[in-house]
């Protein structure tokens, strides 16, 4: 039987567990209605207590919406977090948190960070199995965007290639992230530092030119300017990394003595194995610290699963004091409508069919609110996930899943189940009495 | 079809109270009775009794059917089949239209009943002359939202019509339209009528008049006919 479902295709899987949780509903809602007509009446108990209804409608929408939306939100970051740091196989920094480095050299939050010396550069760009040892150096910014020095073999790498004009080849050019909104030609005087505290003078005289354009990556990266290294350390009044007598050069090797530093180094190799031993390898007691960004990331997210778990908890309990609201105010509602039904009863209508009425009532009430909430939930992803994107730019392409659909349709079928009870007790109230009411 | 009734000992209570006695009570099928006594005399009870609504004791016949030693869903099966209801509020639908409204019963009757439901029920609609069209009762006056619950009562052609005040809720002039819509629509049915009413213009057109008081039948102007 296992090896029938697994052997099935993912969507038929998904639209047969979509039909075993409706199945309830569907059960329920084909023995009650069946030979019966009661839309009418519920159509007019609908436009009866209208306002009453919608109420219902958008208390179901908005529970469902904000479960769903929130777990869609929560998997749409994960899933851009680790496609935005896919290009960084192995990160090299000094000694200090792993999490804080990440988020400094792959998502570019600005943070105060030691640097690695031109000796610990050259040993791990000389090392034989490391193909790109890019250095990256922060702390400038334009327009609030971080400008970041490095190679330009990593701006090869991390664009792909897909570069509009050219790369930099000279000290006082750059390559604008496809976010930047300077086109090629364009020249700009960096700030420095980022944020509120930036110092827009005091790089006075400095021109940099932008000569390129990446492609858009869906990473924090394509709002970075990407200047070389030497530009960085030359505006800060530093070595260049360079002897005089080697001039305008720009790019490794560099001579260590003249290496002011780096914060970072990103490194790329050859074979994907080989990241494994040179993260032992550059893992020095005192001296670099050597990580996968992907593992930092595994761990972030397994806290971030531990808080979707409390999330989903904290779903189900609002989705419980929903349904709890809904079934109180089905008791509600069908006690103002009790004298048609108990009228219903005395022109000899049989208990099913008013079951059949004050179910499909509150079923198409529910269902009305579940569908909204779908769309409520898309909607709410939408909107956060724009946000997030543009305040992180980390591309975040969340969208309603299968699991969504099925959260929802299962709320659905048990809320379907719950709604029998106010139709049951409808039936135990004595008809004359409600006739006299 | 038009049932006679036939009553004996019947009896209702509530708790150790009896609210309702009747020793010996019989009525042709086809005939006009109507029920009338001071407020909270039992009237309302005898007419939810002769409709099974309520649950009592002692013989209460209609035709060849007991129905007392009827189960809950038995009388509820018989007022579908053989009685027709009237309220003194109407109890209609308010969002539907009158033909919707009267023909509700095809809402839970079988599928070839549904048909014959609608097709009386806009036949007493027109003879009530309640205005045709897709408006919703809501906007009746009260004449025409009773008519329409006399449709609603006659659109499964029952034997028996109840009728429970049916012109307390209207002015002068639109109930007694009413009574001669009422009576001349049943008497040409032959269908028996029951009504409980104050209205003298409403029990003066009737056969036969029931006088109910602390539970009891203490006039019947067709006793010796009965």
């Amino acid at each position: 039987m296992r090896e029938i479902w697994d052997g099935l295709p993912v969507l038929a899987q998904d639209l047969m567990s979509a039909g075993a949780l409706l199945l309830p509903l569907l059960v329920v809602g084909g023995v009650l209605l069946r030979g019966f007509r009661p839309w009418s009446l519920i159509r007019a108990l609908m436009w009866r207590f209208r306002w009453a209804n919608l109420l219902f409608v958008l208390l179901i929408a908005v529970s469902t919406g904000m479960g769903i939306g929130l777990i869609a939100q929560e998997r749409g970051l994960r899933t851009g977090s680790a496609q935005a740091a896919e290009k960084f196989d192995l990160v090299v920094t000094a000694p200090g948190s792993e999490l804080t480095m990440m988020l400094a050299a792959v998502f570019l939050q600005p943070s105060a960070v030691p640097l690695l010396d031109g000796a610990a550069y050259d040993r791990i760009a000389n090392h034989p199995q490391v193909q790109i040892a890019a250095p990256v150096a922060f702390g400038d910014s334009h327009d609030g965007a971080p400008v970041v020095g490095t190679i330009a073999d990593f701006v090869t790498y991390l664009s792909d290639g897909e570069i509009e004009g050219r790369i930099f080849t000279r000290s006082g050019e750059a390559v604008a992230g496809a976010a930047i909104d300077l086109q090629i030609g364009d020249r700009f005087t960096p700030a420095h530092g980022r944020g509120g505290g930036a110092d827009a003078e005091a790089h006075d005289g400095v021109q940099i030119e932008i000569v390129g354009r990446m492609a858009r990556s869906g990473s924090p990266w394509d709002r970075a300017i990407l200047i070389p290294i030497e530009t960085v350390w030359e505006v800060h009044g530093l070595a260049n990394g360079h002897p005089f007598e080697e001039g305008d050069r720009i790019g490794p090797p560099f001579a260590p003595d003249l290496f002011p530093g780096t914060p970072a180094v990103i490194v790329h190799a050859d074979e994907l194995w080989a990241n494994y031993a040179l993260r032992s390898e550059f893992t020095e007691a005192g001296e670099t610290m050597a990580f996968f960004p992907g593992t930092v990331l595994a761990d972030l997210y397994r806290v971030m699963g531990d808080v979707r778990q409390a999330m989903s908890v904290m779903s189900v309990v609002t989705q419980v004091l929903v349904a709890a609201s809904v079934l109180l105010g089905l008791f509600i509602l069908t006690r103002l409508f009790q004298r048609q039904l108990a009228m219903l009863r005395a022109l000899g209508a049989p208990r099913r069919f008013v079951m059949a009425v004050v179910w499909g009532y509150g079923v198409s009430l529910l269902l009305a609110g579940t569908v909204l909430g779908l769309a409520f939930g898309y909607a709410a992803v939408l909107v956060l996930s724009r946000i997030v994107t543009e305040r992180t730019d980390i591309l975040v392409t969340a969208s309603i899943s299968w699991a969504e659909v099925t959260l929802a349709l299962g709320f659905l079928s048990a809320m379907s189940l719950l709604s029998l009870v106010p139709a049951l007790v409808v039936l135990t109230r004595p008809v004359v009495e409600n006739l006299r009411q | 079809m038009a049932l006679p009734l036939q009553i004996s000992d019947l009896e209702v209570r509530a708790g150790a109270r009896t609210l309702l006695k009747v020793a010996d009570l019989s009525a042709p099928a086809g005939a006009l009775i109507g029920i009338r006594g001071p407020s909270g005399a039992g009237k309302s009870t005898f007419l939810h009794a002769l409709s099974g609504l309520i649950e009592a004791r002692g013989r209460l016949c209609w035709g060849e059917v007991d129905l007392i030693r009827l189960r809950p869903e038995g009388r509820t099966a018989f007022r579908a089949k053989n009685m027709g209801l009237i309220f003194q509020d109407f109890l209609l639908f308010d969002e539907l239209s009158p033909q919707a409204n009267a023909g509700l019963a095809g809402l839970f009757r079988v599928r070839h009943d549904r048909p014959p439901i609608s097709a009386r029920a806009a036949e007493a609609l027109a003879r009530l002359g309640v205005p045709e069209g897709r408006r919703t009762v809501g906007s009746f006056s009260g004449g025409e939202r009773q008519r329409v619950a006399i449709a609603r009562a006659m659109a499964t052609d029952p034997g028996l019509l109840l009728a429970d005040e049916p012109t307390a809720s209207l002015d002068r002039r639109a109930a007694d339209t009413l009574i001669d819509d009422l009576t001349s629509l049943v008497r040409a049915s032959g269908k028996t009528l029951i009504a409980v009413s104050h209205d003298p213009h409403l029990l003066d057109r009737l056969d036969r008049i029931l006088t109910i008081e602390d539970g009891r039948v203490t006039g019947d102007t067709g006793a010796q006919a009965a």
